[in-house]
């Protein structure tokens, strides 16, 4: 059992090595990707402040409260995509037939998969603990020691959630090969969903958002509790945004169950 | 050395386009999404609207309606005008098929545009079933035949811009080989300054000034405020001269770039 931990630290040691390596050895590519990144997140806040500027209020919320729920999922989008975005290339395994040598290892299959190095670098998880530090001071939120425990478990819930979606999408690629489209247009929505407090929304929208894509729980729900906003979305507790990290787990475990059954069936595509 | 006749073999490029219009018909499940998300944005910016203009005071120009009217008919126009129809330079020049391609008797940036028309025809379809679907949700103001010919024609010219802008980068591919990361970051410009998500009108005017001596907005926001009747018709002649004054700089640009890079391809001997 500690061989098998060991074993699987140092092939994750030198996943990460291989990854660094790669971004020296591309220096010009790497800049490029990492200035998109900075484009990404830029332009988002620039259509939000520009709105904001023009209508200063959306349901009670103004830039500084907006700029703060952007910046919570903004962490915990980083984080998922830091450490697991590799799910997303399993699809691209499958399709050519690599994947199937995974299935025959001494290590476990999702393992191996994520632990394929690539294009791969911290910059976002730097700039998006940047962004949240600001603004974090920018939107006056009181920091506490509560503050302080409960961000870091609400990041990873949030990731997790994050991760269940992707782990999700990946699996069905067992079914269907191509799934790219979907998961780009899941990605873009979540982040267009995410932006701005729930309670614009439909009820039908507001629940699903709450409890079938629980993406509410990555930055609404908590940037509630934070900013001690009154939670009129669906009227619940502001201390419903301290479950993020419970949710989060609950969810990438039910993904993960999906993934096994999905597994358990493949049959490869034909090499 | 290519005969003019066969440099203007029509049917030939009428072929490129057909395949091009054969092959994205290929991938169904594509078309759906991408119908499935123009939806779901369509819902959102109806949404963000409705909450913004009921909870401060209107702006002065471009009411509700005109808004939601704005931002369906961008998210339809995006459905052609994101596409980088000269993707397949970009993919020539990585396997190194561009070669062969200079030796056949066609123009070769003819038969990019051919495919990249084909490409962009095809989706051009799909706005027709998100346009209808749309319409469950939301009302979307149709104007006087006058306004609505002007705002095709503006269209036609902006796709112009944005043909000629993906070609140009396209053409770095000559020099550097990956673009990708570039691309993006082009076509996320172009929707944000280009007045894609929210209308130009809406930045603080010092912005204002900037964003307008940049191409993006004749890609855009010109045909969406002709649609919308924030242009008003005279004004037509200065708005389409300035699409048209684009469309001549990015053509003379790419018509330069596109000659020192096939000199490249020659000089590495393919």
């Amino acid at each position: 059992m500690i061989a098998a931990f060991r074993a699987a630290a140092d092939v994750y040691g030198q996943y990460w090595r291989i990854n660094l390596l790669t971004a020296l050895e591309y220096r010009a590519n790497f800049v490029m990707w990492m200035f998109f990144t900075v484009i990404y997140h830029a332009t988002s806040l620039i259509a939000l402040y520009v709105v904001l500027e023009r209508f200063p209020s959306m349901n009670g919320w103004d830039f500084r409260d907006m700029f703060f729920l952007y910046a919570l999922w903004m962490l915990a989008h980083a984080t998922n995509n830091t450490f697991f975005s590799t799910v997303g290339d399993i699809p691209d395994h499958v399709r050519d037939g690599e994947f199937d040598r995974f299935l025959v290892r001494p290590l476990d299959t999702l393992f191996q998969a994520i632990a394929i190095p690539g294009h791969i670098t911290p910059d976002e998880l730097i700039l998006a603990i940047g962004t949240f530090v600001a603004a974090t001071i920018y939107a006056h939120v009181h920091v506490d020691a509560l503050f302080v425990v409960m961000v870091p478990l609400i990041v990873i819930g949030g990731a997790c959630i994050d991760l269940g979606i992707n782990l999700a999408i990946t699996t069905a690629s067992f079914w269907f090969t191509r799934v790219d489209a979907l998961r780009w247009t899941v990605m873009q929505l979540e982040q267009e969903f995410t932006r701005y407090p729930i309670g614009i929304y439909g009820k039908g929208v507001r629940l699903a958002l709450a409890f079938v894509f629980p993406f509410a729980f990555m930055n609404y729900f908590p940037a509630t509790f934070f900013l001690r906003k009154t939670e009129n979305a669906l009227h619940l507790p502001p201390a419903i945004g301290l479950l993020t990290p419970l949710v989060g787990i609950t969810f990438v475990a039910a993904s993960y169950a999906f993934w096994r059954f999905g597994l358990n069936r493949y049959k490869g595509v034909g090499h | 050395m290519m005969t003019l006749r066969e440099r203007v073999n029509v049917p030939a490029y009428f072929q490129f386009a057909k395949k091009a219009i054969a092959r994205e018909s290929t991938y169904k499940f594509e078309v759906f999404t991408a119908i499935g998300s123009v939806l779901v944005r369509v819902y959102l910016f109806k949404t963000v609207w409705t909450a913004v203009y009921a909870q401060n005071a209107a702006p002065t120009s471009l009411p509700l309606h005109a808004a939601i009217t704005y931002s369906t008919i961008a998210l339809l126009m995006g459905l052609i005008l994101d596409i980088d129809q000269t993707r397949l330079l970009h993919d020539k020049l990585h396997d190194g098929s561009i070669a062969s391609d200079f030796m056949k008797p066609i123009s070769v940036p003819g038969y990019l545009f051919s495919d990249g028309t084909g490409e962009v025809l095809f989706h051009a379809l799909l706005i027709v079933p998100a346009l209808v679907l749309s319409l469950f949700f939301v009302h979307v103001d149709v104007p006087p035949p006058l306004v609505l010919g002007a705002f095709a024609l503006s269209f036609v010219l902006g796709y112009f811009v944005g043909f000629f802008l993906n070609f140009l980068l396209n053409c770095i591919a000559f020099w550097t080989l990956e673009i990708h990361a570039l691309q993006m970051i082009v076509t996320w410009v172009t929707d944000l300054l280009g007045g894609q998500i929210v209308p130009l009108i809406f930045f603080p005017l010092a912005l204002q000034g900037v964003i307008y001596a940049l191409p993006f907005a004749a890609m855009f926001s010109t045909p969406l405020l002709i649609y919308v009747g924030e242009i008003p018709p005279s004004r037509y002649l200065e708005v389409m001269g300035l699409q048209v004054l684009w469309i001549a700089i990015l053509a003379t640009a790419a018509t330069f770039v596109w000659r020192a890079g096939a000199k490249r391809v020659v000089v590495q001997g393919g």
